[in-house]
């Protein structure tokens, strides 16, 4: 296993109103190639900012990132995008697809600024689609779509470009019990089969569950970083939360 | 083509807004469309005017203007003078000088109002008339002043119909004249019908139609040697003249010299102020219908803040959302452009009709339209396309 994502002495500050907010301090990480890691914390912990720094969306005010080898701290906003491009997918609470357009289209977005052709486009996009399990719903618009659904189209455009490192921040946020199950069940299998590096950010136990390790932050540092021995099979607790949901659907 | 897509995708999302937005570079361009055309088509008309009289002709005329009272007797012009100006000007090639009277003209079909012109032989070669029937007057018949006309095509079909005038009559008061040529047709010019007119040896004129004019002359046309030469011409029939007239220093011209240089430099200064008066406007809507894309843009901007960031945080540079926007603020001004094309192809088409000149929108004006429009667009797009591009994806993505 190789290291993936290196953190080292990474600090973020921010100026809010003129004092100075120290959003993360000191943060020492390491992800390996095909972990799935969990990072934990309550709201205003740094889990966010720390998400930011490793998506290459905002720059470390001190301390290296060395994102599969490469020293990306210092680059520029358009080598940031670039990097964000070839090697990172993100998945967001709120989804994030574009609004009126279709599920094969946002999925295609990531490759259409990497200066893909057309019918290729098309063809990567169908097969990302189908790998979540969408390929009878590539036409509809978010809109047309549950928020599973819409999540999932997220993680086809994440998955688009093939990436070795896809970020998830609070991805079953705004998806009940078996969407999120469906979601997660669906992360494990890019991990476990496909040897994705999955980071999922979240503050529900449950959901944390299912990773490989969970880091908790607090006052913008790592205080715990907890190796699991089995996590939880994310796809064993979806039967069981689509059980639960029929009973109650049924009585 | 992907941004194309997308800016037209946006557009079409807020097509009303668009539509009010593309409303002030609409007018603009129409404005620099009519100003072109108006322009090109002012300065043909122009240039077709002199290139039918002569570029290098000057005429001079009695200034019959009194001058508070200072010269109770009308100036004049007689045939002396216009011999003086053939014999010492030296700048001028060719001089001629006519009378004209309006009258009713009788043949034995029909009758008709027209300019009877009392002319010498050099009229025809001055003017650069020719005949397309029979001949011009001879010196024996300008000499024995006899009653002879040379028509117009105007009055040949007013008078005579599709008949043969050549050989026929004419009679003007109480004399009948024969026509012994017919002028080729000269066409229009935009003060007068040039074909609608008898011409007679001035000594005939003179003695049949209007005794009472003497050996005045309403009208010295003479013809400079080149059109550089008209300046020269000029000044030399107004010292000639002056002298002739025993002007002395302090007094003023007691006649008027005008060449068609002058004439083109006086419609051009015309021109010229028209056109900027018009180009102001067409300024000015322009700035205003700029400022207003800018301001959608902004709208726009602001708008799709998240977008921006969604975009951003899947691998768009700078450039790319720059460009996303730029050509959205480009298809908002080339979209005005266009139907400012449409407006303003009206709105000549109107003009031509009331004027009476032929306004065309050429391929100049269209491609000023287009150009202008475009440059709108990137002048006026670039700054919400720069605020785009510049966001913070962070900042952007945790927009509404």
């Amino acid at each position: 296993m190789s290291t993936l994502v290196e953190l080292s002495g990474v600090g973020r500050d921010y100026l809010v109103g003129g004092t100075l907010v120290r959003a993360l301090r000191s943060v020492d990480l390491d992800i390996q190639a095909g972990e799935f890691v969990a990072v934990v914390g309550p709201s205003g912990s740094g889990k966010s900012t720390l998400m930011n720094v490793l998506g290459c969306l905002d720059r470390p005010t001190r301390g290296s990132y060395r994102l599969a080898g490469v020293e990306v701290s210092s680059k520029d906003a358009d080598e940031r995008a670039l990097i964000r491009n070839r090697l990172l997918g993100f998945i967001f609470q709120g989804f994030n697809l574009m609004p009126r357009t279709s599920a094969l289209e946002n999925t295609e977005l990531p490759l259409v600024y990497r200066g893909v052709k057309k019918s290729e486009r098309r063809r990567r996009a169908l097969t990302a689609l189908v790998r979540v399990g969408l390929e009878d719903r590539v036409h509809h618009t978010p809109a047309e779509l549950s928020g599973g659904q819409q999540q999932r189209v997220a993680i086809a455009r994440a998955l688009v470009t093939d990436p070795p490192l896809l970020l998830a921040d609070e991805p079953t946020g705004n998806l009940d019990s078996v969407t999120t199950y469906e979601v997660l069940a669906l992360l494990q299998e890019l991990v476990r089969q496909a040897g994705r590096t999955v980071v999922l950010v979240t503050h529900e136990p449950d959901v944390a569950a299912c990773a490989d390790r969970v880091v908790t932050v607090r006052d913008g540092s790592i205080v715990a970083s907890e190796q699991k021995q089995a996590p939880a099979d994310a796809r064993l607790l979806l039967e069981q939360a689509r059980q639960r949901a029929e009973r109650v659907g049924g009585s | 083509m992907t941004a194309l897509g997308v800016a037209l995708r946006a557009l079409l999302r807020a097509r009303l807004r668009a539509l009010l937005t593309t409303l002030g570079i609409l007018i603009g361009t129409a404005a620099v469309v009519v100003v072109v055309a108006l322009g090109t088509g002012a300065r043909a008309r122009i240039s077709a005017e002199i290139a039918n009289i002569g570029s290098a002709a000057v005429f001079v005329f009695p200034d019959t203007g009194m001058r508070g009272g200072t010269r109770p007797n009308a100036a004049e012009l007689n045939d002396g003078d216009a011999a003086a100006i053939r014999l010492d000007a030296s700048a001028v090639s060719g001089v001629t000088v006519w009378n004209t009277l309006r009258a009713r003209a009788h043949s034995a079909y029909d009758s008709y109002r027209t300019s009877i012109m009392g002319v010498d032989q050099e009229y025809f070669s001055v003017r650069g008339f020719s005949l397309a029937e029979g001949r011009g007057f001879s010196d024996s018949e300008v000499r024995a002043k006899t009653k002879v006309v040379v028509i117009g095509s105007t009055v040949r079909r007013e008078l005579f119909g599709t008949e043969p005038a050549v050989g026929q009559w004419i009679r003007l008061g109480r004399h009948a004249y024969r026509v012994i040529g017919l002028m080729s047709e000269k066409g229009r010019s935009p003060f007068e019908d040039q074909d609608d007119r008898i011409l007679m040896p001035i000594g005939t004129w003179r003695s049949r139609v209007s005794p009472a004019m003497g050996r005045r002359v309403q009208l010295i046309m003479a013809s400079a040697k080149t059109t550089a030469h008209t300046a020269r011409a000029e000044e030399q029939i107004r010292t000639i003249l002056r002298e002739r007239h025993r002007l002395g220093t302090d007094l003023p011209d007691d006649f008027v010299v005008r060449s068609q240089e002058g004439f083109r430099k006086a419609q051009d200064a015309i021109l010229d102020m028209v056109t900027g008066l018009l180009g102001a406007v067409a300024a000015v809507a322009l700035f205003i219908g700029g400022v207003g894309v800018m301001n959608i843009m902004l709208v726009s901007v602001a708008e799709r803040t998240r977008e921006v960031g969604i975009r951003m945080s899947i691998g768009a540079r700078e450039m790319d959302i720059m460009l996303q926007f730029l050509v959205e603020a480009l298809l908002l001004t080339t979209t005005g452009g266009v139907l400012g094309i449409g407006l303003a192809a009206l709105v000549s088409r109107a003009l031509a009709s009331s004027l009476g000149w032929s306004l065309r929108l050429d391929g100049t004006a269209i491609l000023i339209a287009i150009s202008t429009s475009i440059l709108v667009g990137l002048c006026f797009g670039i700054l919400p396309a720069r605020r785009a591009a510049r966001l913070d994806p962070v900042e952007a993505l945790r927009q509404g």
